[in-house]
């Protein structure tokens, strides 16, 4: 056998006999034996997630994260998952359905455990990596443009290129023109100071009525904003469809859902040009399924993050082992960074020139550090 | 012409040959040595002797052709021979899968040979129902070329040009066309406008900027097409026809607002603006839109168009004869469509047999548009060698026409020889495109 076939064979084989326990090994060794749960409160934004933590009978630990648990939410879940295997991370997920945002967390966690024990980022593990780098976009601070403008400035020049901006504020139930062209005034405004290559997502926020929706989706086709995000309340589908079927800027919704169904109901009805579902409340699994639904329709999918940096691993893992990912939320506050840095080691928050680099680690590509995670602890919880 | 001159004279082009039974049972001759199918056909029964001709299949050849060396897009040309001396072409080819094309057609060999090449609808029936699992495009592109070949023994064998089998022509002076307009600056546009004017050139194709769209897209890459079409428009003029061709680069949700801002252009058509699996997302962008839009380049048989149809999405079909199942699944996309008011505006961008037999059949359709040939306003080094081996400027317009001609079948007669300059090169893979952070995008 020649010299450097030899080398790369002996190197090789750890990470081969790694996969091997995962694949053929006793399923007993990727047991789940402990689950443990912190609350985090970021001290500048005030963000709360939960970071859940598991530990295989055989020593290998995994991480995930979801929108805030509450400890009986928690304890139910450690329940349920206790004793199986970390490669269930897909067929657990029945059993959790009354719980999503612990399903969540624990199917971040049980694929950063398998990712771990095969010595392969969870991406690799799914078939991927399908791109090598992930667009980034991030929310903008602020109610009026000039303050939208000033922050703006600031995320450009930590990396981004995309931007969420919210509708104006609304002084009665229903507007008039003078609110369709403030919500332009704010758009072009952005656009001027930040020059070509800079994009936006209208966030309806949920708050405008069906009427002012569609005449800001009208009013705004020609701008061009990736999409409009949010135009009215989810819940009335029948106004999306009318909103969608009417005018052509793309309509990004489903940041509430956690079933693939509520996604199928949305694509069926021809109301959603890119879908918005949660990694927090869905984990990387259930993204992956709606993933497949809204692909049979040309859909993109842009995952909705108000998290921390664990959900922002596991999305970048998401991003690069679907086919249609567009563009990935990332929470983006400088004031929080430290301790997101703090968190998991490294920052894989900062992009460069609009564009998230991918983790290479094994797992979620990030070491957690459950000090750190002890130091901050919510105490209310 | 009186019945029995008639007649006459489609015995003068049998040449002597006695090719009709009447009033036999009669064995094959020529094919005695085929080899027996496993389950018993009509023919081999007796079933059919008494009312088919004489002639019968008794080779089937399978030629990859490539122009250059590493053509993406070997030719794959099909030739019937038969026990009465005629030859018939036809054409499968099929980019990228050119060896899994050829594979299909010699899988339909044993079945052809002792056939009569006068049953083609027949034929086409056995070829698709009988191979249990329905056609996509290696299947149906196999069966394209060997039903073009059919079609073309037809034509020689009753001494008729394929158009006038098939009842036409509409137009004796051909059928209207529209070349690739191989511009991009306004200058060469305007130049490309005035070659136009000059040689009766009625419309052209072009597409919108940009290579690759994904599925949500940014202000920068929509600006861009939508400006690169507004200035084809204007460097064209408004006299002369514009097709634009997405390609199914874009999504439905794209593709809606590209065409929305462009529909003040009054376009011919917008064709594949999106992928083709799924044709209700097809309506979301039909349903936004005024500009017609075409499709149809990679669907198979009239089946694979009914929905299209059915939904009142399309203003245009675009089968291409080399994919869709030839003469006769093309003929038949075009009656139905015309039941819906829809026009034809056949695909064509593969080799010189394929084109050939594309315009038999719009010259045969009241709804025909107008044709493609994947070619600019002068003629590139394939087109030298089309007409190297015809002996004809094969897919050339004449006063923005495609000429028709009054020879027997497709019109051309081709030797082996000729193809051998050009060896088959191996399946070339297919076009790989990709967007900016590596993931895998519509070309």
């Amino acid at each position: 056998m020649p010299a450097n076939i030899r080398l790369r064979s002996a190197r090789l084989l750890p990470i081969l006999q790694a996969r091997a326990i995962v694949a053929g090994g006793s399923a007993s060794d990727m047991e789940i034996r402990e689950a443990v749960a912190w609350n985090l409160r970021e001290p500048g934004s005030g963000r709360v997630y939960t970071i859940l933590g598991i530990r295989t009978r055989s020593g290998i630990s995994g991480y995930g994260e979801c929108t805030a648990l509450s400890r009986a939410e928690f304890e139910g879940a450690r329940k349920l998952i206790s004793g199986r295997p970390a490669t269930a991370f897909e067929v657990t997920a029945p059993l959790l359905a009354a719980l999503p945002s612990a399903r969540a967390a624990l199917n971040i966690a049980m694929l950063d455990a398998v990712g771990k024990a095969a010595g392969i980022p969870v991406y690799q593990l799914l078939g991927g990596p399908t791109r090598s780098k992930a667009r980034a976009l991030t929310t903008l601070e602020g109610n009026s443009d000039a303050a939208l403008v000033d922050s703006m400035k600031r995320a450009q020049e930590a990396g981004f290129r995309a931007f969420i901006v919210p509708v104006p504020e609304t002084t009665n139930r229903n507007q008039g023109q003078a609110y369709l062209l403030a919500t332009r005034k704010r758009l072009e405004t952005l656009r001027k100071a930040g020059g070509d290559g800079t994009d936006f997502v209208l966030d309806g926020g949920n708050r405008l009525t069906p009427g002012d929706a569609q005449m800001i989706s009208a009013g705004i086709e020609r701008f061009h904003v990736l999409w409009f995000d949010e135009p009215c309340p989810p819940a009335n589908a029948g106004a999306i469809k009318k909103i969608a079927a009417e005018n052509v800027t793309p309509i990004g919704i489903g940041r509430h859902a956690c079933d693939g169904s509520e996604i199928q109901d949305l694509l069926r009805e021809d109301a959603v040009d890119v879908i918005r579902p949660d990694i927090g409340r869905n984990g990387i699994s259930q993204i992956r399924r709606m993933a497949a639904i809204a692909e049979t329709y040309y859909v993109a999918v842009a995952p909705t993050h108000y998290g921390g940096p664990i959900a922002t691993a596991a999305a970048l893992q998401l991003a690069a082992s679907i086919p249609n990912f567009f563009i990935q939320q990332i929470p983006w506050a400088a004031a929080d960074q430290r301790m997101r840095e703090e968190l998991c080691g490294a920052s894989l928050e900062a992009p460069r020139n609009g564009f998230l680099e991918l983790p290479a680690g094994p797992g979620l590509g990030v070491t957690v550090n459950e000090r750190n995670l002890e130091k901050y602890k919510e105490s209310a919880s | 012409m009186r019945r029995r001159e008639f007649v006459g004279s489609v015995a003068a082009a049998l040449a002597g040959r006695r090719l009709w039974t009447d009033d036999c049972p009669c064995g094959i001759p020529g094919v005695e040595g085929a080899a027996a199918p496993p389950f018993g056909t009509p023919w081999q029964t007796g079933q059919y002797d008494r009312i088919l001709s004489k002639v019968r299949i008794t080779n089937v050849k399978t030629l990859g052709v490539s122009l250059t060396p590493n053509s993406d897009r070997p030719y794959v040309f099909v030739k019937l021979e038969t026990n009465a001396g005629v030859v018939g072409w036809g054409e499968a080819t099929l980019e990228g899968k050119a060896g899994a094309a050829m594979a299909c057609v010699n899988d339909f060999r044993d079945f052809l040979i002792g056939s009569d090449p006068i049953q083609v609808e027949h034929h086409w029936q056995s070829m698709y129902v009988h191979s249990f699992y329905r056609a996509g495009p290696v299947m149906g592109s196999a069966i394209s070329g060997i039903d073009q070949a059919l079609w073309d023994l037809r034509g020689k064998i009753l001494g008729m040009p394929v158009y006038k089998l098939l009842g036409g022509p509409v137009d004796p002076l051909g059928v209207r066309g529209y070349y690739h307009a191989q511009a991009r600056t306004r200058d060469q546009l305007v130049k490309l406008r005035a070659t136009a004017v000059q040689d009766g050139i009625t419309c052209f194709k072009t597409g919108p900027a940009g290579n690759t769209f994904e599925w949500i897209e940014t202000h920068a890459q929509i600006d861009r097409a939508v400006k690169s079409l507004e200035m084809i428009r204007e460097a064209i003029g408004p006299d002369i026809d514009i097709a634009v061709d997405f390609h199914a680069k874009t999504s439905p949700s794209v593709a809606s607002i590209i065409v929305k801002e462009i529909d003040p252009l009054n376009l011919l058509f917008v064709e594949e603006l999106c992928p083709p699996e799924n044709i209700r997302a097809l309506a979301r962008i039909s349903k936004r839109c005024t500009t017609p839009i075409a499709t149809g380049e990679r669907l198979v048989a009239s089946y694979g168009f009914r929905e299209l149809i059915e939904m009142g999405i399309v203003d245009i079909l675009q089968p291409d004869i080399n994919h869709a199942g030839g003469i006769t699944a093309i003929w038949k996309i075009g009656a139905v469509a015309a039941a819906s008011g829809i026009s034809m505006a056949p695909h064509n961008c593969e080799g010189p047999i394929g084109g050939l037999a594309t315009i038999h059949v719009d010259a045969a359709m009241p709804n025909f548009v107008v044709q493609e040939v994947c070619s600019g306003v002068a003629p590139g080094p394939q087109e030298k060698v089309w007409e190297e081996w015809l002996g004809f400027p094969a897919m050339r317009m004449v006063n923005g026409r495609f000429p028709l001609s009054d020879k027997p079948g497709l019109g051309f007669e081709l030797s082996e020889d000729a193809l051998k300059k050009y060896p088959f090169g191996g399946t070339r893979p297919m076009a790989r495109v990709f967007h900016t952070d590596g993931s895998v995008a519509e070309w």
